[in-house]
């Protein structure tokens, strides 16, 4: 595997947990909160 | 104002996705120079000439995997020690040969006598798994030995082990049988649940037919779950698999 597809696969997993842990603990996605917005 | 959350979502993905892209442009050269350096140091280390350890793939990508060269006329421990000085250098995420599929631990694992029963046997000797009183129900207290049972087990993958439940002779022999079989389905699928493939796994409850050797058949030390190694088979079947390493029947 390159090392390439592995750091894309590894920030990705990042950036999607951090998605889901922010939709647990807030609900929704960032982007809909209306103080963000 | 209430945004549709897919577009900056997918936006931070794909910024995400080119960051990742871009750090690796920058590093993975120089962390596969880096590697293939180390590795080659430790090959010569190791003492082996004529390898070499590559960081890049077959299109030319640097990796953290190693594709080792050379080496052709070297036997399988030279071969194995060249593999393994290379997984050991840190960041290595696996060795392999060009001309084979054997991993660094290939002929190593192949040539390692079938042990798991003896090991089993080794960490059944000072402790037991105790269940609860006239109950199929493994004590909270010997889990932790189940769990060194099952990684005991671990290199016997794709072998058949019988799990056997014994009693003592106190009480009905048909109950004894009952409950020293239900003890012994307890434990496979305690092994079961830990990951042992349930397939490898025969339970089967003799009562009190086959007490320890010299013991009264009455003595409460009979209870006891043995396991025993009915049909070994070889992990990986492959021709380099050295002749008479894997053992059928040991009980």
């Amino acid at each position: 595997m390159p090392i390439w597809l592995e750091l894309l696969t590894l920030l990705l997993i990042t950036y999607a947990a951090g998605i889901a842990i922010g939709w647990l603990l807030w609900g929704s996605a960032p982007a809909e909160r209306e103080d963000l917005s | 104002m209430l945004r549709n959350p897919l577009v900056p979502t997918l936006s931070g993905a794909l910024f995400v996705a080119l960051l990742a892209l871009a750090a690796a442009q920058l590093s993975a050269g120089d962390i596969a120079a880096r590697l293939s350096r180390q590795a080659n140091d430790a090959i010569a280390q190791a003492g082996i000439r004529g390898v070499e350890a590559h960081f890049v793939t077959l299109s030319g990508a640097p990796t953290r995997h190693a594709r080792l060269t050379g080496g052709e006329r070297l036997d399988d421990a030279a071969r194995d020690r060249a593999a393994r000085a290379v997984a050991e250098v840190p960041g290595v995420g696996g060795v392999h040969w060009r001309d084979s599929s054997r991993g660094s631990q290939g002929s190593a694992e192949a040539a390692r006598p079938l042990n798991c029963q003896e090991d089993v046997e080794a960490l059944l000797r000072t402790r037991t798994i105790r269940f609860e009183e006239g109950s199929a129900r493994i004590d909270a207290a010997s889990r932790e030995l189940v769990d060194e049972v099952a990684d005991a087990l671990r290199p016997c993958l794709g072998s058949i082990i019988a799990v056997t439940g014994h009693s003592d002779a106190a009480g009905p022999e048909t109950d004894n049988v009952a409950l020293s079989y239900a003890r012994a389905e307890a434990v496979r699928l305690a092994l079961v649940a830990r990951g042992i493939p349930a397939d490898g796994l025969r339970a089967r409850g003799v009562g009190s037919s086959a007490p320890v050797e010299g013991l009264d058949p009455a003595d409460p030390a009979n209870r006891r779950i043995e396991f025993s190694v009915i049909e070994a088979v070889p992990l990986n079947p492959t021709p380099v698999d050295p002749p008479g390493t894997r053992v059928t029947v040991t009980r």
